[in-house]
């Protein structure tokens, strides 16, 4: 199945867009996604993500919602691209290399909220 | 209100020498109190708010080191809690039991302890999570469960904090003296440990790998940087003795150090203060890179040495056994406290 996808750009402008819509005055934190100058985002995915801010800003006390990105799964395999650049910047030599990294898991960015409900995707 | 029963080392217990709530319970507590692994696990995280690393351990079954000395105690579950809670998909981890078969014993050399030592024939085995129980992690993770802050590596033997980052290893025989309430050598693991960590076995579903290496291979496969991926870790081991009582029964058997089993400093020191043999030609040179950096050469062990029996081995292990710095004693009694948790309804 092929399906539409969004530009990172326009993610990060729709998450800040979907926070202030109720309210303007409302502050809103994309993290997570600092690191990566461009990608594409399953478009079915960005619509319930901005649907879901905006559901949270429904609660007129809520001043601020951060929205953070993380793996699913906490222990990630990464690609390490170590590249030597020379003085004029071309390149002779790279290496790749597989890095695991062990993150913290969402239940330390949530633990203290009364309500969690969890629409991931299910592994089951 | 039904309870559970468990033991926790506290963060900063032994002189402050353990940086992570560890907390062990007896598989027989979790049967008597009617409850599943898991939901023991969650009993636990529901009572004790804190970060912390659990493992469940069976004490009527058996396990493998990783330099594949048999060990009568098995994790069987094992958990990371955080804020009261257990991550749904990676927060908790079964281990299945292998079952006894001769292809087993066929294909895995040092598996002969479970049929010729008598304190073991007829045990149950239990090493590492099987691909089933380790659904959803795919085949690169490690045997790990993570919750919040806190991950538990390598079948409940390493925890970690990633957010402080710190972290804490228990090898098999300081778990074993945790359960039986004896004493454990606590400090820093230092280079011969962090080497003897690589010398693993070939085991399917072992505690930290599935069917890669094999005795006289090193994991690590890092040349004179083995001897410092874990040295400056804490550790809580056994007591020497403990060590060279179980890995003399191997000896024993006739198991052979690097072809039989690991050819980790502990089993090559012990295997040469009691004149066995040792698999030369079958350590592959990598390994014998890592070992001569702490000092275990091929020159070293053929050089002539007293002779020594079985007694005097486990009389002398503190003198015999390399490993751990700065190691302190600790009645298990004197740092770790029996906990109740209540059990919701």
């Amino acid at each position: 199945m092929k399906l539409m996808h969004t530009k990172l750009p326009d993610f990060k402008k729709k998450v800040q867009e979907a926070g202030k819509k109720l309210r303007p005055e409302t502050e809103v934190e994309l993290k997570g996604l600092e690191n990566m100058e461009s990608a594409k985002l399953a478009s079915l995915r960005v619509g319930r993500i901005e649907e879901e801010i905006i559901e949270i800003t429904q609660d007129p006390n809520v001043a601020k919602v951060e929205v953070t990105v993380l793996p699913q799964i906490p222990e990630t395999i990464h690609c390490v691209v170590i590249k030597g650049v020379q003085k004029d910047g071309t390149s002779k030599k790279t290496i790749l290399e597989s890095m695991f990294i062990t993150t913290p898991a969402p239940e330390c960015y949530y633990h203290d909220s009364e309500v969690v409900e969890d629409r991931r995707v299910s592994y089951d | 209100m039904a309870t559970l029963k468990y033991k926790l080392i506290p963060k900063g217990a032994a002189e402050g020498r353990v940086p992570i709530n560890l907390i062990f319970i007896d598989k027989k507590d979790v049967i008597a109190a009617g409850l599943t692994y898991r939901e023991a696990c969650e009993t636990i995280a529901k009572n004790f708010k804190e970060p912390g690393a659990i493992d469940i351990i069976d004490m009527d079954s058996i396990t493998v080191s990783s330099d594949g000395i048999v060990v009568d105690y098995a994790v069987v579950a094992f958990a990371s809690i955080d804020y009261g809670m257990i991550n749904k998909d990676f927060g908790y981890l079964g281990v299945s039991e292998q079952p006894y078969s001769e292809k087993l014993l066929e294909e895995e050399p040092h598996m002969k302890q479970w049929d010729a030592i008598d304190d073991y024939k007829g045990k149950r085995l239990f090493r590492g999570p099987n691909f089933d129980d380790r659904w959803p992690r795919v085949p690169h993770n490690e045997t790990q469960t993570i919750t919040g802050r806190i991950a538990n590596n390598n079948t409940g033997s390493e925890m970690m904090n990633v957010i402080d980052m710190t972290e804490i290893l228990v090898p098999a025989y300081g778990a074993l003296e945790i359960m039986r309430d004896g004493e454990v050598l606590i400090g820093v693991a230092g280079p011969e440990i962090s080497v003897g960590i690589g010398m693993v076995v070939f085991e399917t579903y072992g505690r930290i790998f599935n069917r890669s290496y094999g005795a006289g291979k090193t994991a690590h496969n890092s040349g004179e940087y083995a001897k410092t991926v874990k040295s400056d870790y804490p550790a809580i081991a056994g007591r020497k003795s403990t060590l060279a009582e179980y890995t003399l029964r191997a000896l024993e058997i006739g198991l052979v150090p690097g072809k039989d089993i690991g050819c980790s400093p502990a089993v090559l020191a012990i295997a040469k203060a009691f004149g066995s043999p040792i698999a030369y030609d079958s350590i592959e040179e990598r390994a014998w890179v890592e070992l001569s950096s702490v000092g275990i050469t091929k020159e070293w062990l053929q050089a002539p040495s007293e002779k020594l029996t079985r007694e005097q081995i486990i009389e002398r292990a503190d003198e015999i056994v390399p490993g751990i710095a700065d190691g302190k004693l600790f009645k298990v009694s004197d740092i770790c406290k029996v906990c109740e948790a209540e059990i919701a309804k």
